[in-house]
């Protein structure tokens, strides 16, 4: 009997690991699937923000239903590799913010084909010649590459952004306008388009400070593609989190909730030219300028967090640091080496904290408790941080149902 | 309305933290005065093992030992 609980237990989380991977949700269509032109957007503007180590796109669109009858769902393309890179997605009403229920959901086409769409749901259908506006925020990971790939230690960083002009359509847009948001002033390439593509009659890109603006372009058909990147500075570490593994145990006879994350980071910066010289790291500690290395990170964990570890395969890293009162636990560590570009690094942290912060009896049951606790936590870098995949377990107590 | 009746739930039960008797403060006490008896009474009961004192002092030493180690494993950090 107990074998055969444990086996079924066994099983359940199998399939866990399963759905996981394979992302169930989704809709296999023919390859000759093209959404259905219900749509036209009337004004689209795309801001590209690459300020952060991955780059977030938003999307604001005047979407017209130009169908006889009411539609309600609208297609966002993306490349062949890159949807399955898509690290959220988030669909707002721009002038309604308090409109919700937009419902976002992936289409496949087939593994061969040129472009897959996410298919947004609108909350209620929207009737013909309406007018509604869309913004689309979405993040893409691994999408920075630094060119030149090797760098000197102390040298600064390039990163290469590729992108099209022309804003990802599944249809005609009638006036579009994108604006890359960048880190420094300091970008050696950034593709010119002649002016005869602008509505404006100017060439492209238009520079002010660290923005750079391309368009306006007059109407574009859907899918059209113009290529276009950028190179620019961007001296910091392009952090990437292959896999992140959290536990959460709950254990009601302690009175405590423990947590545990376990991190596989990745640098994606620029790999290292020559050998890794400790002179020249050591010198650079003094006056610390930017670099491409990760060097520290901060975690700041829930008020009230206490007995924080930070351990790797080798034991326990004394470079780390917990602070923590009554208004912040911050726990700040250094890795054990810097990363450098191409080095990785897997390492755990854990911290405790009382249950009542976390577990509280549901009113008017005798024995139903409801569970409140983050689903990561994670350091916060200013450059931000990417994972490519979480996995987050929470751990009852023994005779939980 | 809310987006998660879960998150409702957790709102409503506000008045309601989770509160075991045994906080975590006092986990070390018990534990060791458990154990303690624990020891006292299996010692007892070892210096004359008949089928009464199994009812005086076996039962209350292993129930004893069994608690007592669970608050203790606790008072050292390791939650179960």
């Amino acid at each position: 009997m107990r074998l055969d609980r444990w086996a079924l237990m066994g099983l359940i989380q199998l399939s866990w690991a399963d759905s996981n991977l394979t992302e169930r949700s989704r809709d296999i269509l023919p390859s000759t699937f093209k959404p259905p032109q219900h749509f036209r957007n009337v004004n689209l503007v795309r801001k590209i923000n690459l300020e952060k180590s991955y780059p977030r796109e938003t999307i604001n669109v005047v979407i017209e239903n130009i169908d006889a009858a009411p539609q309600s769902e609208y297609y966002l393309p993306f490349e062949q590799g890159t949807l399955g890179r898509v690290g959220g997605l988030v669909v707002k009403d721009k002038k309604d913010p308090d409109n919700i229920g937009f419902h976002a959901e992936i289409v496949e086409i087939d593994p061969y084909g040129a472009t897959e769409y996410y298919k947004i749901t609108l909350p209620t259908a929207l009737p013909s010649k309406q007018q509604q506006t869309l913004s689309l925020t979405y993040w893409t990971l691994a999408a920075l590459s630094p060119v030149p790939f090797q760098i000197g230690q102390q040298d600064k960083q390039y990163i290469r952004y590729p992108f099209s002009a022309y804003a990802p359509s599944a249809y005609t847009t009638l006036k579009q306008k994108t604006k890359l948001k960048l880190p420094s002033t300091d970008v050696p390439d950034a593709t010119s388009l002649p002016k005869e593509l602008n509505a404006d009659g100017k060439a492209d890109p238009e520079k002010q400070g660290t923005s750079y603006t391309y368009g306006p372009y007059n109407e574009v058909p859907a899918g059209a593609v113009q290529e276009v990147s950028v190179r620019y500075e961007f001296t910091h570490p392009l952090t990437h989190g292959s896999l992140l593994e959290r536990d959460i145990s709950v254990s009601h006879w302690g009175n405590n909730l423990a947590t545990e994350e376990r991190h596989w980071l990745t640098n994606r910066a620029a790999v290292l030219k020559n050998h890794f010289s400790r002179v020249t790291y050591a010198q650079s500690a003094y006056y610390n300028p930017p670099t491409s290395a990760l060097k520290e990170m901060r975690f700041p964990l829930t008020v009230g967090s206490v007995d924080a570890y930070f351990v790797d395969d080798i034991g326990n890293v004394s470079t780390s640091r917990f602070r923590s009162n009554l208004r912040e636990a911050n726990l700040e560590l250094r890795p054990r080496y810097p990363l450098f570009g191409g080095w990785n690094y897997k390492f755990q942290v854990g911290w405790n904290g009382d249950l009542k912060n976390f577990v509280r009896r549901v009113k008017g049951t005798g024995e139903t408790y409801v569970l409140k606790a983050p689903f990561f936590e994670g350091p916060k870098q200013i450059e931000g941080v990417e994972y490519e995949r979480i996995v987050t377990r929470v751990i009852l107590p023994e005779g939980a149902t | 309305m809310s987006a998660s009746p879960l998150l409702d739930l957790w709102e409503a039960s506000a008045s309601q933290p989770f509160q075991p008797t045994i906080g975590k403060n006092t986990q070390f006490t018990v534990g060791f005065v458990l154990l303690f008896t624990a020891l006292v009474f299996s010692g007892l009961f070892g210096l004359n093992n008949s089928l009464k004192n199994v009812a005086i002092y076996g039962l209350p030493a292993s129930l004893a030992f069994g608690f007592g180690a669970v608050y203790m494993i606790c008072a050292v950090g390791v939650y179960v």
